[in-house]
């Protein structure tokens, strides 16, 4: 067990450092000055002089090993340096849109759960009869929707015709249902999937069988003796689709007006912005390997199989 | 022709009605120069927002241009951008999977570290972060989108790579002392390229989606050229007054991932063995107790 943890925080670690890598790669192999881009945001005309010593003072003439190392020591500390557009320090605006994505995804995240298990549920229950298949068409049709037409059609449906929600802005609960919604249309329609094949897998294992000689009813055995065995499955899943959402949370942020992360992103990648840029992926990809993190041990602590392997 | 039995067998065991949209979907977008009634750019602000008429069989966007003309041809705008994402992903897929099946070792190792690292960060993070750098434009759009793409044909064609080279005829061919640019070109990469094709198709609904969406973000195909993610968000100020210029870019988009997702979940099903049903065990037990009597009465 512990032997298991620290061998996956090492491989976390080498994965964080490897992100890092790639961020700061993908930044300084971007065409164009970047002294010539500070020079001019601060207003002066960019005489080669001032260009020079632009480029001097943010160590542009330090070797590369030396820059990565400063960088990432700066980006340890929270420190991601200054929008090339605005001017202004990137942390700064970090935290309070991590709050908003924050927001975005645990909500999401938390219905896309519900209805996944409720959808997968109903599916295993009458298997291939009308529940199922309807469960299934949802499943389709949800996986098949992109999210900015879902987006559109909430607002069209719960702001324009019944104007039950606001369709902009980040001002308490009623706001938030609507971004919601839209981010987990598609992670439940995927998990709904996970869950029924996952179910229709346990039903047909012997112990379900021997469950099944027992006497034991149709509901407690999915509910007591399958569901326990998905649960691993489905939280792997489910951390795929979370570590999907910060890129659903790119389309729906912009859509209905919240500066989060997604939307931070986005501008960085319309202005060509790089440091923000920079700083968005490098927070994303920590994203990425943390959720994983959690999963495999979330895994280890729901499945017994794979807890006895590693003791 | 080689290339193509794997590709002709599966498409008989294919849903006829996922077909049919796929059908619908190339023929319209390869025709729309010539299915478009009328203009797609040309605007006329005097029929601006209009309803469905004889003139204008979808009727008008806030610029008077025909929806139903615009609609077909970003068809072609999708078709044609989705035909170079996944021609230029599968290209560098096939060509490095194959590489990684042939030798295994260590370039295997590396290759399939690389690919792990790119399907486990969403394509359009990739994309977008190509796009920042590089800039927006139609050609780095292409790219960004081949760039997050290649991973999954690189892990479909390394795996049907493998599978092949672990053939008898592949060590017949040893043997009999061919040389490895014989058995790479003349025997592994065109089986593989077969395999692959079928599982690109039924990856162009999510490319067909990442365009659009990209396009939906205003870094994807540009206006006034017609397209439908960024038709729709062309028409989103108007969704109050005029929401069919929203739904209908959106239903057709819709309709084309749903074709394209129902070819792949067939195919990815014909892989895995279903459970029996009781009617086929049923059916199973009849004919072993058939088998039965052919042998008593022999």
């Amino acid at each position: 067990m512990i032997h298991f943890i620290s061998k996956r925080l090492k491989h976390s670690l080498v994965l964080l450092f490897m992100a890092s890598l790639v961020c700061f790669t993908l930044v300084v192999s971007a065409p164009g000055n970047v002294a010539v881009l500070i020079a001019e945001l601060r207003g002066a005309v960019a005489t080669p002089g001032y260009v020079e010593q632009v480029a001097e003072e943010i160590g542009l003439h330090k070797p590369l090993l030396m820059r990565y190392v400063d960088w990432l020591g700066d980006a340890v500390r929270g420190d991601f340096g200054i929008s090339y557009r605005t001017g202004t320090d990137v942390s700064a605006d970090l935290a309070n849109r991590m709050f908003v994505t924050g927001t975005l995804i645990v909500g999401s995240a938390a219905i896309a759960t519900l209805i996944s298990l409720a959808l997968g549920f109903l599916g295993a229950f009458w298997p291939y009869k009308l529940p199922d298949r309807v469960s299934r068409g949802l499943a389709l049709l949800g996986a098949s929707t992109p999210t900015f037409f879902v987006g559109a059609l909430m607002i069209y449906g719960f702001s324009v015709t019944f104007q039950l929600l606001p369709s902009f802005g980040f001002n308490g609960p009623k706001s938030w249902i609507l971004p919601w919604l839209t981010v987990a249309v598609l992670p439940a329609a995927v998990l709904s999937r996970v869950v029924r094949v996952g179910l229709e897998e346990a039903m047909t294992s012997p112990f379900v069988l021997t469950a099944k000689s027992k006497g034991l009813g149709r509901t407690a055995i999915l509910f007591r003796e399958a569901l326990p065995n998905i649960t691993p499955l489905f939280i792997n899943a489910l951390g795929t689709q979370v570590g999907l959402m910060t890129a659903t949370a790119i389309i729906v942020e912009p859509l209905f007006a919240w500066q989060g992360l997604g939307d931070y992103f986005l501008a960085g990648v319309r202005f060509r912005d790089f440091m923000v840029v920079q700083a968005c992926l490098l927070i994303f990809l920590t994203f990425f390997i943390v959720v994983n993190l959690i999963v495999d041990l979330a895994v280890l602590l729901t499945d017994p199989r794979i807890r006895r392997q590693w003791s | 022709m080689n290339m193509l039995n794997p590709i002709l067998a599966r498409l008989k065991k294919m849903p006829r009605a996922a077909l049919i949209t796929i059908g619908l979907f190339v023929a319209l977008g390869t025709f729309a120069p010539w299915l478009a009634p009328q203009d797609p750019s040309a605007q006329n602000l005097l029929e601006a927002g209009l309803g469905p008429m004889a003139a204008h069989w979808l009727g008008t966007d806030h610029l008077g241009r025909d929806t139903f003309s615009r609609l077909i041809i970003a068809a072609n705008t999708s078709l044609v951008s989705v035909g170079s994402v996944l021609g230029i992903a599968m290209t560098i897929g096939i060509v490095l999977g194959t590489i990684a099946g042939y030798h295994r070792g260590w370039v295997d190792d590396l290759l399939m570290r690389i690919v792990d690292v790119g399907l486990s960060v969403p394509s359009l993070i990739i994309s977008l972060a190509v796009i920042g750098i590089v800039g927006p434009g139609y050609w780095t759009m292409v790219l960004a989108l081949a760039l997050a793409w290649w991973p999954m044909s690189g892990r479909i064609s390394r795996a049907v790579a493998v599978s092949i080279m672990s053939k008898p005829h592949i060590e017949a061919l040893r043997v009999l002392g061919a040389s490895p640019w014989r058995i790479y070109f003349g025997h592994l990469l065109p089986g593989t390229i077969g395999s692959v094709m079928v599982y690109a198709t039924a990856d162009a609904g999510t490319a067909a989606l990442a365009v659009a969406t990209l396009s939906f973000l205003g870094l994807g195909i540009q206006p006034p050229t017609p397209e439908w993610g960024q038709m729709l968000v062309d028409a989103l100020p108007y969704l109050e007054s005029d929401p069919r210029q929203v739904l209908l870019p959106g239903l057709a988009l819709t309709a084309a991932v749903i074709g394209f997702n129902t070819l792949g979940e067939s195919i990815a099903l014909n892989r895995i063995p279903k459970p029996l049903t009781r009617r086929m065990l049923a059916a199973r037990r009849l004919e072993v107790a058939s088998w039965d009597k052919e042998n008593s009465d022999a």
